[in-house]
């Protein structure tokens, strides 16, 4: 196995490939997303070795759920990334890693996620990095909290006691930003 | 076309992207989606962005993920897994193997040894503890018994050291004057009864032998009384016992500064206040 040659495909041949169960593709796929899924599940669950668990299992699902995946439907990484942040977040929900976090309610897992980050990783690796970007922190904020927090946009809104409305176009003009600046 | 850029603008296809949408409102978005392609377009910017988002801020896992996860892959239909161990059967129920699962055996190895290594010392203070305890046992025995011997030799050793110290007194005696040797005869109520009293003229000191005691056994409702006679007179010198287990070779009576006899009565015990002559048993002159 060829462990430590990084392989790159493009996304059509890795999804033609995924469907027809290559394993060469589960390793393209893992060389090219595991850092970024990895990065989002470790936001919303800190626990390093659950959030590598849950890498894990997102991988399995990714592989044994290849059929459904519908290229029409959208990029291959949105589909991958909503099943690593269900998984993350049911993880973060269920009543033994509730328990496992000393009943932190959902609400006040922020705080307790902020606070152990500075413990379980190097700040620098896993703070979000500063977007160059003109737009108002409250901005990223609101995407943030969904993105990589594990909130619902619901659960956003409530949490910053804002309208509905004002959180999607907060998370709009965020994307937007992100848009730009990836532009 | 109005349509479409309301559509987009209500920022829906941002919360698609996030999955933040019922699958209700999904298909609705992915019927917008087929029908305006600058709909398509856009959700393909929004994932686009967050994908590089994700990009950016991308964590790398352990190194050991990747050998694990890819292990655990096997193409649909083409292979059976092989039957798993027990200890993995439950995680791989959840179709998941725990990372650490090495670490966690050589950990429980650990443990187990360390277990044993516990056991295994418990034991031996056990067994060390019980011997200890018996040996103490043994010891402490050992010392209640010399104590008791060493006791009886004390007692001894004050016994002998009395004795010696009246057997002094004794063999002092033929060299000081003073002392008096008295030798009690018997009378008519026991005419094979005998004794002897010390008297010791200017110390005043009166003395019974208990070696040289010729008197019958008196009995519990009965003492002897000593009666030194003064001028005719009896004077109460004290009741004394015999008996086969005296500890002391000298009775110590009441002293008496000048007497002419010595006479000895059966009296009641604790003796009388004066003598019962008819129960005189011996008598002897000064």
């Amino acid at each position: 196995m060829t462990t430590n040659n990084k392989i790159s495909l493009t996304e059509e041949q890795l999804v033609l490939a995924l469907k027809a169960q290559d394993t060469n593709a589960m390793k393209a796929l893992y060389d090219m997303y595991s850092a970024s899924l990895f990065g989002v599940i470790s936001r919303i669950v800190v626990h390093t070795e659950v959030a590598e668990d849950i890498l894990q299992e997102t991988f399995l699902k990714i592989w044994n759920s290849a059929g459904t995946y519908d290229v029409s439907k959208g990029r291959l990484f949105t589909w991958m990334m909503n099943i690593a942040r269900n998984l993350a977040i049911d993880k973060l929900r269920s009543k033994d890693f509730k328990n496992a976090s000393k009943n932190q309610d959902i609400e006040n897992n922020v705080d307790f996620v902020d606070a152990q980050k500075e413990t379980t990783f190097n700040a620098d690796v896993i703070g979000l990095k500063d977007m160059v970007t003109a737009l108002k922190p409250e901005f990223t904020n609101v995407l943030d909290m969904v993105y990589f927090k594990g909130y619902t946009h619901v659960e956003a809104a409530e949490e910053l006691d804002l309208p509905l409305g004002t959180v999607k176009t907060r998370i709009r003009m965020a994307i937007m930003e992100l848009r730009k600046h990836f532009n | 076309m109005e349509e479409g850029k309301a559509y987009i603008e209500s920022g829906i296809l941002e919360l698609y992207v996030l999955g933040e949408l019922t699958t209700q409102e999904q298909r609705e978005v992915e019927a917008m989606a087929a029908k305006y392609p600058e709909i398509k377009k856009e959700i393909s910017a929004i994932e686009l962005a967050m994908e590089n988002y994700a990009l950016e801020n991308a964590i790398t896992p352990s190194a050991e993920l990747e050998r694990i996860i890819l292990e655990k892959i096997t193409p649909k239909g083409k292979e059976t897994p092989v039957a798993p161990t027990t200890a993995l059967l439950a995680s791989q129920q959840s179709g998941v193997l725990p990372i650490h699962q090495a670490g966690y055996e050589s950990k429980i190895r650990t443990l187990k040894f360390a277990l044993a290594a516990c056991a295994a010392l418990l034991l031996i203070t056990g067994i060390a503890l019980y011997s200890a305890h018996t040996e103490l046992d043994t010891a402490k025995n050992q010392i209640i018994a010399l104590n008791q011997d060493k006791q009886r030799f004390a007692t001894t050793v004050n016994y002998l050291e009395g004795t010696n110290k009246e057997l002094q007194t004794i063999a002092d005696m033929p060299a000081d004057p003073d002392w008096k040797i008295v030798r009690l005869a018997g009378t008519e109520m026991d005419p094979e009864a005998k004794m002897t009293v010390y008297w010791h003229t200017s110390g005043r000191h009166v003395m019974l032998d208990n070696t040289k005691m010729g008197l019958p056994k008196n009995d519990d409702a009965h003492q002897y009384q000593l009666w030194a006679l003064v001028k005719g007179k009896p004077v109460d010198l004290g009741v004394f016992d015999v008996n086969a287990d005296s500890s002391h070779i000298l009775l110590k009576m009441k002293e008496i500064a000048g007497a002419d006899a010595f006479a000895v009565t059966l009296e009641k015990r604790g003796g009388s206040a004066a003598p019962t002559m008819d129960q005189m048993i011996a008598k002897g002159g000064v």
